[in-house]
């Protein structure tokens, strides 16, 4: 099966069911964007974007932040995991939102997506004791 | 809003699983323990806030930013 969503980035787009993620509460300030397909950004396969299927102007890019930051790792709550039904590590994938800004490129590595791969369902959380920021660096323009 | 008033040591309990408690009051500086079940997340409101703000910021990437984005190790 697949579903056509409207993008105001990349016209009306065909996209399999299993590109589709959804967020039960939301993105942190996105409340109502419970509904997200991934996309794949570049050949590489190091960006995608999280297109909403609800407002054809928000779309976001993110990376694997591991990519990026080998000891990267992120550590979740009970109460976070349950919400996206994780029963295991490996079905997690965990996505970083990226912001161009000027001159660089930046990652979000305080509130990173967590995915179930299996149920597509996930997760901005919050990594509260963490020593990571919002705008990590990813490079410079 | 409920508002309650509590002096220190004393606490609120919600939904009868939740227990937060006033520790210590030094002037405007007030600690609150909060005992909840795992299950239960618990941020303080900044972090919320700054997340929030993060992402709206990054609303505004265009498809043709991903050209000059960086690649690892490069």
């Amino acid at each position: 099966m697949s579903v056509l969503v409207r993008s105001e980035r990349f016209g009306d787009v065909e996209c399999d069911d299993a590109a589709t993620v959804v967020f039960p509460d939301g993105l942190l300030g996105f409340k109502e964007e419970r509904e997200f397909v991934v996309m794949p950004a570049d050949p590489e396969g190091i960006y995608s974007w999280l297109q909403s299927t609800r407002t054809p102007s928000l779309a976001f890019l993110t990376t694997s932040p591991t990519c990026f930051f080998a000891d990267y790792a992120v550590e979740i709550d009970d109460a976070e995991v349950a919400e996206i039904e994780i029963l295991d590590e490996s079905e997690a994938m965990v996505l970083a939102i990226v912001t161009i800004a000027e001159d660089r490129a930046t990652a979000n590595l305080l509130g990173p997506i967590v995915v179930n791969t299996r149920t597509r369902r996930a997760r901005q959380v919050v990594l509260a004791d963490s020593t990571w920021s919002t705008k990590e660096l990813l490079g410079e323009f | 809003m409920l508002v309650l008033s509590r002096r220190t040591n004393e606490s609120i309990i919600v939904n009868g699983n939740i227990t937060i408690t006033v520790l210590e009051i030094r002037g405007d500086h007030i600690r609150i323990g909060i005992d909840a079940p795992r299950e239960i997340s618990v941020h303080r409101e900044e972090i919320h806030a700054e997340l929030a703000r993060a992402n709206k910021a990054a609303t505004g990437s265009r498809a043709a930013d991903v050209a000059r984005l960086p690649r690892p190790g490069v």
